[in-house]
């Protein structure tokens, strides 16, 4: 940290501090003056009347004494406030200090580094130079040394002459002498006619090379130079740091480099192996060490890395970070959600395009204000099945989940387990049906539809005119009701989820049901499985008909709900979890009553 | 009225009792069979009225319908009557099957000899309630009335003619339109003479045609290999045809190759004491 930075801050917090005071002073005494103000009033009161002491008096008395106690607590909360306060600011200093020397510790140890290599660049340039010098005396010497060796040389041949022309003058014999010294005398004068090299072959003079300094010199500039930074580090993504369309990114600097700014670059990461080229890069110049980049996409992978940039230059690029916003919110689907006395089951679309980690659902009962709110994490796919009390009304949101955190919670849904809750499942129904809005009513229109108009799925009926309901797939009990016109030719039941969708209820051995057949005479009712029915006449036609399953027992019961006329009863140990249900035989409608527990006649 | 006990046995943790007793409406010694549930040893219990057919006694139903375990678990104490007066000299009581001896009709009759003694209808309606209401725990407020062919004709009449007193009634292949068949004609004739307007106070279809009254909810089986049925004497179409035009609740149950007789009761008389405990054990 800058010294003058710190000296400002450090001015700032002395100003407030002081201002704080002051501010403080005026309120305290003016409370206190009127405190003790009140206070002396109330003594004097006190004073005059402790002779006949009053509750009246008595209470006021207590309420000054109560009021002088609230001053008190007020004045020692402040006065620990501050106490505080400076306890922050001094190891704000503390913090100041050591980063400072730290700070000069490394410019130090900068420094010594530093010189230490100018100086043994120095070293070196010496050496060389010293060696130079001394090559440049062997060789001096060498040659002087050949010169001395020739001179000797020539000193022993001129010394070996004199000694014979001598030995020769010596000699008496006549005749030989003259015989011998005609060559010697040639010799004599060849020898002394030879020019005597005297001069030195070599010069004196030393050749001192100037050392190239030039290196040295850049060295001792560059001490007072900055260096350019070194590569900044990507931190990884912080936990919950991320929204759907923002990134949290942070970086450190791990060598005391100064730098200016920064300068953040972030590319999308597509899976799409569609795209050739790859996204185009987005920069962002920040001072800071960390940095919120918006505009993204949600549940997307971002690829992040950093430079950073000081007077000398900017710094190689950091390693490549993965950081990932987190999704959107998924969408709850009510019409698919169910729920009974002790159990629901939640569904939903996910939300993003592509796939997400996990879903958390998020539950509590509706008045608790968020006090009881459980979470179910790390639900693998977009359903959920819970235990629940009974009787009671639930909120629900859901999120996403992926490694940049969860999403924003979804809208809510409200679960009841009052009862039996589902509705008609739209993508099963033959296409002659049509659902009302609430998903509980469907209708058989007097409509001679084309058969162009009709699109079948292989999840739609394709001949009786039926939609499937849904229920927890929790083996307990069920009841629900159906309503329906006088006239209308219905099946209403159970069925398998796979039940055949190109047979009729009740025909084949998946499904069960109730069956009304209006006959010009009568009313005509079966109970059909597999095809076959027992033969039951009803005196009342039943225009509402309570459907009551229990799996344990294994048996599917009908009543006339308005009479709480026990009608017919299937035994049959289901194998697979059943759904409700519901057929029309001619143009007509039929309305799902849910939401209700079976009544006391059905379950004693 | 003094109760003497003719058998006692535990059955299904209750007792199976036959009481004899002298009767103030057919003038003679009259036996009932009584069934009493683990339940009556602490508190009231309600009751059940069953009415047997033709030649039976109050043994048939204890011995052969395997009533006491379903009354044992809902609680219910069964009351089985005799089928008519028994020992009281009357000359042609014995002549035939179905009238006079053990083919009582449940009615009041009014013709001589029979007027003196053959009066089922008060006896099992008011003589017998009374006497059960007071020596035993019989809860009073709920009652209710089932029966086997003759006696199911007395079920429905008794039902019928009492809007209220009973909670529930069933029947197994009873006699539904008796002034139409073979049966009724004799009986009728025999106990309430010519005037075919009496006869209508005791059938059970004319009834239904103007009841009035609290809603009923009638249970009715009936066997389709029953002999008596195809020989028309049990009718029971006419019977549901009245009730649907005068939205008398009946759930009518025919059971593919059942008879008349008791393994047929046997059969689904479970099924109708879970019928009846649903009323009178609300």
């Amino acid at each position: 940290m800058d010294v003058f930075e710190v000296r400002g801050r450090l001015d700032v917090i002395a100003e407030e501090l002081a201002s704080e005071e002051e501010e403080e002073e005026a309120t305290d005494e003016d409370v206190f003056e009127q405190g003790s103000s009140d206070v002396s009033t109330h003594t004097q009161q006190m004073k005059v009347s402790t002779d006949s002491l009053t509750p009246d008096r008595a209470s006021a008395v207590c309420d000054a004494a109560l009021c002088f106690q609230e001053q008190l607590n007020k004045r020692r909360s402040k006065l620990s406030q501050k106490i505080v306060e400076m306890e922050n600011f001094a190891s704000n200093l503390e913090e100041i200090f050591i980063t400072v020397e730290e700070n000069f510790g490394r410019q130090e140890q900068n420094l010594e580094q530093h010189y230490n290599e100018v100086l043994q660049t120095l070293l070196q340039r010496n050496e060389a130079r010293a060696a130079a010098l001394d090559e440049q005396k062997n060789s001096k010497l060498e040659c002087l040394y050949g010169q001395l060796l020739r001179c000797g040389q020539t000193l022993d041949a001129s010394k070996e002459l004199i000694e014979s022309a001598q030995e020769l003058h010596r000699r008496p014999d006549k005749h030989g002498f003259l015989q011998a010294v005609m060559p010697v005398m040639k010799r004599v004068e060849q020898f002394a006619g030879e020019e005597v090299d005297l001069k030195l072959g070599v010069s004196l003079d030393f050749q001192v090379l100037t050392p190239d300094l030039s290196e040295v010199r850049q060295m001792m500039e560059s001490i007072n130079v900055l260096p350019a930074p070194s590569a900044p580090v990507m931190n990884p993504q912080i936990a919950n740091s991320a929204t759907d369309t923002s990134l949290h990114v942070c970086w450190s600097l791990f060598s005391d480099d100064t730098v200016e700014f920064y300068e953040l670059y972030w590319r999308l990461i597509s899976d799409d192996c569609t795209m050739e080229t790859p996204q185009e890069v987005s920069q962002l110049k920040v001072k800071e060490t960390h940095c919120t980049v918006s505009s993204l996409r949600p549940n997307a992978q971002y690829e992040l890395w950093v430079t950073a940039t000081n007077t000398t230059g900017i710094s190689p690029a950091s390693e490549r970070a993965v950081y990932m916003t987190v999704p959107s919110p998924p969408v709850l689907k009510p019409r698919q959600c169910v729920s009974s006395l002790n159990a629901a089951l939640i569904r939903w679309d996910s939300g993003n395009t592509d796939p997400v980690e996990s879903y958390t659902l998020e539950f509590g009962e509706t008045g608790t204000d968020g006090s009881g709110t459980e979470s179910i994490v790390a639900i693998p796919s977009c359903e959920c099945l819970l235990q629940l009390q009974p009787q009671k009304i639930y909120i629900l949101h859901v999120r996403a989940v992926n490694i940049g955190g969860p999403s924003d919670r979804s809208e809510p849904v409200h679960i009841s387990t009052t009862g039996t809750f589902f509705h008609l499942l739209e993508d099963t129904a033959h296409p002659s049906l049509s659902l009302s809005a609430d998903g509980l009513t469907m209708f058989y229109l007097d409509e001679d539809l084309p058969i162009s108009h009709m699109t079948f799925s292989d999840n739609t009926f394709n001949r009786c005119v039926a939609v499937l309901g849904d229920l927890v797939p929790v083996r307990g009990q069920y009841y629900w009701e159906v309503e329906v016109d006088e006239d209308a030719e219905f099946r209403v039941g159970v069925a398998y989820e796979d039940t055949q969708r190109n047979s009729h209820l009740g025909g084949n051995n998946t499904s069960w049901c109730m069956r009304h057949i209006l006959t010009p005479s009568r009313h005509k009712y079966e109970f059909l499985h597999s095809g076959w029915t027992p033969d039951i006449r009803i005196t009342v036609q039943p225009l509402r008909i309570g459907v009551f399953l229990d799996y344990s027992r294994g048996i599917l019961s009908f009543y006339n709900a308005a009479l709480r006329q026990h009608l017919y009863t299937f035994s049959c140990h289901f194998l697979h979890y059943v759904q409700p249900c519901f057929a029309l035989d001619n143009p007509g409608a039929l309305t799902l009553r849910t939401g209700m527990t079976a009544p006391a006649y059905i379950t004693p | 009225m003094a109760l003497t006990q003719v058998s006692s046995n535990k059955c299904c943790d209750g007792y199976q009792k036959v009481f004899e007793h002298d009767s103030s409406e057919l003038k003679c010694k009259m036996k009932f069979a009584i069934y009493l549930p683990p339940k009556a040893e602490s508190s009231k219990c309600p009751v059940l009225y069953w009415l047997s057919g033709l030649t039976c006694t109050e043994q048939n139903f204890i011995t052969k319908a395997a009533s006491q375990q379903a009354a044992s678990e809902h609680g219910i104490i069964i009351v089985a009557p005799d089928t008519s007066p028994r020992g009281c000299n009357i000359e042609g009581e014995d002549e035939s099957w179905d009238f006079g001896t053990g083919a009582g009709f449940y009615v009041n009759a009014t013709q001589e000899p029979w007027k003196t003694n053959y009066r089922m209808y008060s006896y099992v309606t008011e003589e017998l309630p009374r006497l059960i209401n007071s020596n035993f725990p019989a809860d009073p407020e709920k009652m209710s009335i089932s029966g086997h062919s003759m006696g199911g004709h007395g079920a429905l009449i008794c039902a019928l003619k009492n809007p209220g007193k009973y909670k529930s009634v069933s029947a197994f292949a009873p006699i539904c339109n008796p002034i139409q068949c073979a049966w009724g004609q004799k009986a009728f004739s025999g106990y309430l003479g010519p005037d075919k307007s009496t006869w209508e106070l005791y059938d059970a279809t004319v009834l239904a045609e103007s009841y009035s009254g609290p809603e009923l909810d009638i249970l009715i089986d009936q066997g389709r290999d029953d002999q008596f049925l195809s020989s028309s004497q049990l009718l029971p179409d006419n019977l549901i045809a009245a009730c649907s035009k005068k939205k008398i609740p009946v759930v009518f149950r025919l059971q593919q190759g059942y008879d008349h007789s008791y393994y047929f009761i046997f059969s689904f008389i479970n099924d109708h004491i879970k019928h009846h405990a649903k009323y009178l054990n609300a």
